[in-house]
C-alpha cells in the first residue's frame, strides 16, 4: 500500500535534463526570468489540446514545450515542480461544462485570472487562411513582446490582468535589447464595451523601404535571376517592375534601425515593419480573478454576488471531477 | 507390354462404370481422372478391340455427358419453374407477409427437382446404349443451348423493386430487419458522434480568407506598438550621427564616447528611457516596467547586479496600491522581506 502511495506522489511531470541550462536571471537586466507551464486541466476536446500546444509555443522559448501531464497530476504535482524550475506563470486550459476556460496563475501564491474562452482559432487554421504562411522555426527562440492595448481606465481588475501579462514574458531593456531578437508580437486588445480581449500573435518582418522587389529578393536569396527577358542587365535595376507599394502606412509603419539587422536592413535606411499572423488568436473575457493559486477569495468577479458563488460551486464541482 | 498395362485400365474403368450404376453421382468425379488418359493409348496401340473398345468408351463418354446434360435439363427447366414460383412466392409473400409458407413451397420445389434428377439418370443409365450413345453426344451442343436458354430467362426476368434485390435465401425477413436494425443503430451513434464533435468544436471559429477591418485595425494596433519600440530602441542605442566609424579618427572619438556612457551606465540610474514610459503603459505596454519601476530608488547603479535589490524584487506585491513617490521606498521594502521566502 506504501509503494503505491509513494508512486502517486512521485513527480510524474517529466522535463528531459535540460541540456543548456536556461538562465533564471536575466544577464544585463538582472531582473527575474519568467518562465510558465502550460497545461490542461480535466480533460479536453481535440481542437483545445491542440490550443494547449500552440499557447507552448507562443510562451516559448521560456517554457515547457514537451510537458508531459497525466490524469493523475493535480495541481500541487505541477506547483512542486515549478519551484526547483523558477517556473512562475502557469496556464492552464481546462473545459467545465463544455465551455472552454484559460486560467492564467502566478505560482506558487496567486492570483489567478479566469478567463472565458468564447473564440478561438488554432496556429494551423490561421497559417490555412494564408496564402503564404510564414512561420520559420526562429521565431521561436526569442520571447515575444507583448503589446497591450485599451486596458487603461478600467478598474482595478484590468490593472491587474496588465501587470499580470506584462510580467508573463521577460521585460526588455531597451538600452540593451538586440533588435533581432525581437520577432514575435503578442497583442491583446480590450474592447471596454463587449469587455472581450482579442489575443493575437503575430510575426514581425523588416523590409528596406524604396527598394524594389526584384532586387530585394536578389539580396535576400542570393539566387541568380532570370535575365531572360531582359535587353540590358541595367534593366533589372531600373524596370521598375511589379511596384511593391501595398505597403500602407507608409508613414506609421517604418522605422530607421539603430544597427543592421541582417544583410537587408541596414541602419541607414529605413525599413518597413509587417505584421503577419502566425495563431492562435482567441477571443476571451475576464470572468473572475481568485487571490491565490486556483483558490482563495475572489477578488474580482464578472457576474453579480450570488452567480459568482453558483459560479464558484460549479467550478469546485468541476475541479473535484477533474 | 502395352497390352497388358492396358488390360487392367479398361477393367478399373469398365467396373467403374458399374459401379456406377449403383451411385450415379457420386462416381462422377473419380471417373473423370481415369478415364483422361486410357483411350489415346487405346486407340495406338490395339486395333483388334479397337471398336467394341471405342463402343465402351463412347458409352462412358456419353453417359458422363449424358449425366451432366440431363442434370442441366431436368434443372433448368425446375429451377425456371423455381425462380417463378419463387418470384410468385416473393409477390404473395408481399401481400400476405408470411414468410414461412413461401420457404415451404420453395423447399417443396427442391425435394421434386433433386427426385427429377435420379430418375432421368436411371432412366439414361436403365437404355440401350449403341446409336444412343452418339445421340447423346449431339445433345451436348443441345445442352449449352438450353442452358443459354435458361440463362437468357434469367437476365430477362423483371425483378421486383426491391432494395434488398434478389435474395434467395428463405430468410429474406430476417435479413432485412438485420439491415433494418444496423441501420438505426448506424444513425443513432452517427448523431452521438455529430454531437460530441459540436460540443468538442465550441467556440472553434475558422478565421476568413481575408482580412476583415477587425483584424486590420488589430494589426495597425500591434505595428505600432512595436514601431513605438523600435523607435525608442534606436533613440537609445543610436550612435552618434555624423562620425564614421571606419575613419580612425572618429573611431577614437566613438569610442572614447563609449567608454564614458559605459561608466555612467555603471554609475547613475536608468532613468532615461527615452518617451514617457508611464505614457507606454496605458496605452500600450511594451513591457517597460524596470525602467519606469528602477526610477524610484535614484542613488542605485544602472547595472543591476550592482543594485541592492538584485533578483529579490518582486512586482506582485500590493500592486493594488497606487504608485505614490512617498510610499515607493516602502513598497520596496515590503517587497524585499516578501521575495525572501518565494525565492
Amino acid at each position: 500500500m506504501a509503494r503505491f502511495k509513494n508512486k502517486r506522489n512521485k513527480k510524474v511531470v517529466a522535463k528531459p535534463p535540460a541540456a543548456k541550462k536556461q538562465p533564471n536571471v536575466d544577464q544585463v537586466t538582472g531582473d527575474k526570468i519568467p518562465k510558465s507551464f502550460v497545461f490542461s486541466r480535466g480533460k479536453l476536446p481535440g481542437p483545445l489540446k491542440q490550443l494547449e500546444l500552440d499557447l507552448r509555443k507562443v510562451m516559448l522559448p521560456y517554457t515547457a514545450l514537451k510537458l508531459r501531464e497525466k490524469k493523475r497530476n493535480n495541481l500541487k504535482d505541477f506547483l512542486n515542480v515549478a519551484g526547483p524550475m523558477g517556473v512562475t506563470h502557469f496556464l492552464m486550459l481546462s473545459n467545465p461544462r463544455s465551455v472552454p476556460h484559460l486560467r492564467v496563475a502566478r505560482t506558487p501564491r496567486g492570483p489567478t485570472l479566469i478567463f472565458e474562452i468564447h473564440g478561438y482559432a488554432l496556429a494551423n487554421d490561421v497559417a490555412r487562411s494564408q496564402a503564404r504562411p510564414r512561420c520559420p522555426q526562429e521565431l521561436f527562440k526569442n520571447s515575444p513582446l507583448i503589446v497591450l492595448s485599451g486596458f487603461g481606465g478600467g478598474g482595478q481588475h484590468l490593472k491587474l490582468a496588465t501587470i499580470m501579462f506584462q510580467n508573463i514574458f521577460p521585460a526588455i531593456d531597451i538600452n540593451t535589447v538586440n533588435l533581432s531578437a525581437c520577432q514575435r508580437i503578442v497583442l491583446l486588445n480590450y474592447n471596454s464595451e463587449t469587455k472581450l480581449i482579442d489575443f493575437r500573435h503575430y510575426s514581425i518582418r523588416l523590409q528596406p523601404v524604396g527598394v524594389s522587389r526584384r532586387i530585394r529578393k536578389f539580396v535576400q536569396s542570393h539566387q541568380v535571376p532570370d535575365l531572360r527577358g531582359l535587353q540590358d542587365v541595367s534593366d533589372f535595376v531600373t524596370k521598375a517592375g511589379y511596384a511593391s507599394e501595398s505597403e500602407v502606412d507608409e508613414d506609421t509603419a517604418t522605422v530607421s534601425l539603430a544597427s543592421d539587422l541582417g544583410r537587408v536592413n541596414r541602419a541607414s535606411t529605413k525599413s518597413a515593419i509587417k505584421l503577419q499572423e502566425i495563431g492562435p488568436r482567441m477571443t476571451i473575457r475576464l470572468v473572475k480573478i481568485e487571490e491565490g493559486l486556483c483558490s482563495g477569495g475572489v477578488i474580482f468577479t464578472e457576474f453579480g454576488k450570488e452567480a459568482a458563488e453558483a459560479n464558484q460551486e460549479a467550478d469546485e464541482e468541476a475541479q473535484q471531477e477533474a | 507390354m502395352p497390352a497388358e498395362v492396358e488390360s487392367p485400365e479398361a477393367t478399373t474403368a469398365i467396373a467403374a462404370s458399374k459401379k456406377r450404376k449403383q451411385n450415379h453421382k457420386k462416381g462422377k468425379h473419380p471417373n473423370k481422372k481415369i478415364k483422361k488418359a486410357p483411350p489415346a493409348m487405346a486407340a495406338a496401340a490395339k486395333h483388334n478391340n479397337r471398336s467394341k473398345k471405342m463402343i465402351k468408351l463412347f458409352r462412358k463418354r456419353a453417359r458422363e455427358y449424358n449425366s451432366d446434360d440431363d442434370d442441366d435439363h431436368d434443372e433448368e427447366q425446375p429451377t425456371a419453374g423455381l425462380r417463378d414460383s419463387g418470384a410468385e412466392a416473393r409477390q404473395d409473400r408481399e401481400d400476405a407477409a408470411s414468410s414461412e409458407d413461401s420457404g415451404d413451397e420453395e423447399e417443396g420445389q427442391k425435394g421434386l427437382d433433386s427426385e427429377d434428377d435420379f430418375s432421368g439418370d436411371s432412366e439414361g443409365d436403365d437404355e440401350d446404349e449403341g446409336d444412343r450413345a452418339r445421340q447423346r453426344i449431339t445433345k451436348f451442343a443441345e445442352g449449352s443451348r438450353a442452358f443459354r436458354v435458361a440463362f437468357m430467362k434469367i437476365m430477362k426476368k423483371n425483378l421486383p423493386n426491391d432494395p434488398l434485390g434478389p435474395v434467395l435465401s428463405a430468410h429474406k425477413n430476417l435479413v432485412a430487419e438485420k439491415l433494418a436494425e444496423e441501420e438505426a443503430e448506424h444513425k443513432v451513434k452517427g448523431e452521438a458522434k455529430k454531437e460530441k464533435h459540436l460540443a468538442a468544436e465550441k467556440g472553434h471559429v475558422k478565421p476568413t480568407n481575408f482580412l476583415d477591418a477587425k483584424e486590420k485595425s488589430l494589426i495597425s494596433i500591434a505595428t505600432k506598438g512595436v514601431v513605438k519600440l523600435f523607435n525608442a530602441v534606436s533613440k537609445a542605442q543610436n550612435p552618434q550621427r555624423g562620425l564614421n566609424p571606419s575613419k580612425s579618427k572618429d573611431a577614437k572619438v566613438l569610442a572614447k564616447q563609449r567608454k564614458q556612457t559605459f561608466l555612467s551606465e555603471l554609475q547613475k540610474p536608468t532613468t532615461q528611457a527615452p518617451g514617457n514610459p508611464s505614457s507606454f503603459n496605458s496605452s500600450m505596454v511594451t513591457t517597460f516596467v524596470p525602467n519606469s519601476t528602477s526610477k524610484e530608488h535614484s542613488n542605485e547603479p544602472g547595472w543591476a547586479p550592482l543594485r541592492d535589490s538584485y533578483m529579490l524584487s518582486s512586482k506582485f506585491k500590493d500592486w493594488d496600491k497606487m504608485p505614490d513617490p512617498a510610499g515607493a521606498v516602502d513598497q520596496e521594502n515590503v517587497s524585499l522581506e516578501s521575495s525572501s521566502d518565494e525565492e
